[in-house]
């Protein structure tokens, strides 16, 4: 459904200037953007960030000749945001997602991931292989084995313990504030320019649940409840020959470049990169025009080498 | 640090409970729910009364477990300040004690959680209970 007129607030609107459009997926209502003609890319976000993410490698992708399709994850950004914490599992923000793409009837999809939109999108991507051309990673990860920095007390374990998650990531906004500005290079003009629009869009303690329940599926040993999701993937990117770019920020914390970066080449060989940005693990602020670009070139090789055959 | 104390039996008289934290999963580390099942007896009491507590404020709390079937329970909490009937809460000492509170669990849970992990996570995120702000 096509709606003309923009739920965002002025300030915000101004700086997204996307017609809001909305799909029934999986008994929850979806927001995302479609623009554009032509094999569609599809931009997968993760926690806490929306749409809004992608703001900078939307227009060179646009330009390029592609269809930019952005959804907002279920408890994100414009989409409905469920109260109860079982509504945010990652199987199910899987099947969300899946929903979206069948109604949408898309094919020779670009698949891009970041953070969450990762283990979402590729879990989709694995699932649904006969709908996709193309996958980029960036920030990410899809295996059992957590990141050293999701097995540290201070702060990720803490942060996310009983009580204490729904205090500091709910009551007290830990991620979409201090959280994000802590996971971006150039932090004083984040903070000013672009904190406020996340700020903005999970503006109280009930629309902030997911930023403290989502990250609980991440497994860090293996009775964890996504442990055998994360094998699953592990195991299907082994033998995935999707053409596939990886993207990483230099500076990346979270998920360190060190580590991970490599890990995806080593799984997926055939990979290319990782092309190196300035960035956290919200590299889209720092990079987010290179990352569109870096993104073409990716695509016009893809085609290159289909048109070839 | 402000002390928290377990009451057994609070006077309830004209009173309502101010709602002021959930957790939907208190097993989430299995810990955190042993802790509460040993401070107020849950193996005996089951979902008989709720669990209060006093924080350095003056203000009662009532700690409400949360049953799911097919979960240990536990499975959540619910934390209500009691509070007059008809008077607000004052947002801040609210948010005061339920630091301390959170305080006093990480203390009772005891290692690898340690009070100046959760005081540092605290103060990174700047919360003005955590000595920030």
């Amino acid at each position: 459904m096509l709606t003309t007129e923009s739920p965002l607030p002025d300030w915000i609107a101004a700086r997204w200037p996307y017609a809001p459009r909305y799909a029934g997926v999986n008994g929850w209502r979806m927001h995302y953007v479609d623009e554009g003609e032509g094999d569609p890319v599809v931009l997968l976000h993760g926690n806490p960030t929306w749409g809004y993410l992608w703001r900078e490698v939307i227009p060179p992708l646009l330009a390029s000749g592609r269809r930019v399709i952005v959804p907002d994850m279920i408890g994100f950004g414009l989409s409905e945001k469920p109260t109860r914490e079982q509504a945010h599992s990652l199987d199910g923000h899987a099947a969300n997602l899946t929903a979206l793409v069948r109604q949408l009837d898309l094919e020779d999809i670009a698949l891009v991931c970041h953070d969450w939109g990762g283990p979402t999108g590729l879990s989709f991507a694995m699932n649904n292989p006969e709908r996709l051309r193309a996958l980029t990673v960036m920030s990410t990860w899809a295996w059992p084995t957590p990141a050293e920095f999701h097995t540290r007390m201070f702060p990720w374990r803490m942060m996310h313990a009983p009580l204490v998650g729904p205090y500091l990531l709910g009551d007290h906004k830990a991620l979409v504030g201090r959280g994000l500005y802590l996971s971006v290079v150039g932090r004083e003009r984040f903070r000013s320019h672009t904190q406020p629009v996340y700020e903005a869009m999970l503006p109280d303690t009930a629309s902030r649940l997911p930023t403290w329940t989502w990250p609980r599926w991440i497994p860090l040993d293996e009775n964890a409840r996504a442990h055998d999701r994360f094998l699953w993937l592990e195991e299907k990117l082994a033998a995935c020959k999707l053409p596939t770019a990886i993207i990483w920020g230099r500076e990346d914390d979270v998920f360190d470049a060190a580590t991970f970066a490599p890990k995806f080449k080593q799984l997926m060989p055939h990979a290319e990169g990782p092309h190196m940005v300035t960035g956290r693990h919200f590299l889209q602020e720092d990079s987010g025009s290179e990352i569109g670009a870096i993104i073409v070139d990716f695509l016009e090789r893809v085609d290159a080498k289909e048109a070839a055959r | 640090m402000s002390a928290v104390t377990i009451v057994v039996e609070p006077d309830l008289a004209a009173t309502r409970l101010e709602f002021a934290l959930a957790e939907d999963r208190v097993g989430h580390y299995p810990e955190f729910r042993d802790f509460f099942v040993r401070a107020f007896d849950l193996d005996k009491v089951g979902l008989g009364r709720p669990g209060y507590v006093r924080a350095s404020s003056g203000l009662t709390y009532a700690l409400i477990f949360i049953g799911r079937s097919g979960e240990a329970f536990p499975s959540g909490l619910e934390i209500y300040a009691v509070v007059e009937a008809l008077e607000p809460v004052d947002g801040d000492v609210l948010d005061t004690d339920i630091w301390a509170i959170l305080n006093w669990m990480i203390a009772g849970i005891g290692p690898p959680w340690t009070l100046d992990d959760l005081g540092a996570t605290g103060r990174l995120y700047q919360v003005p209970a955590a000595g920030c702000g």
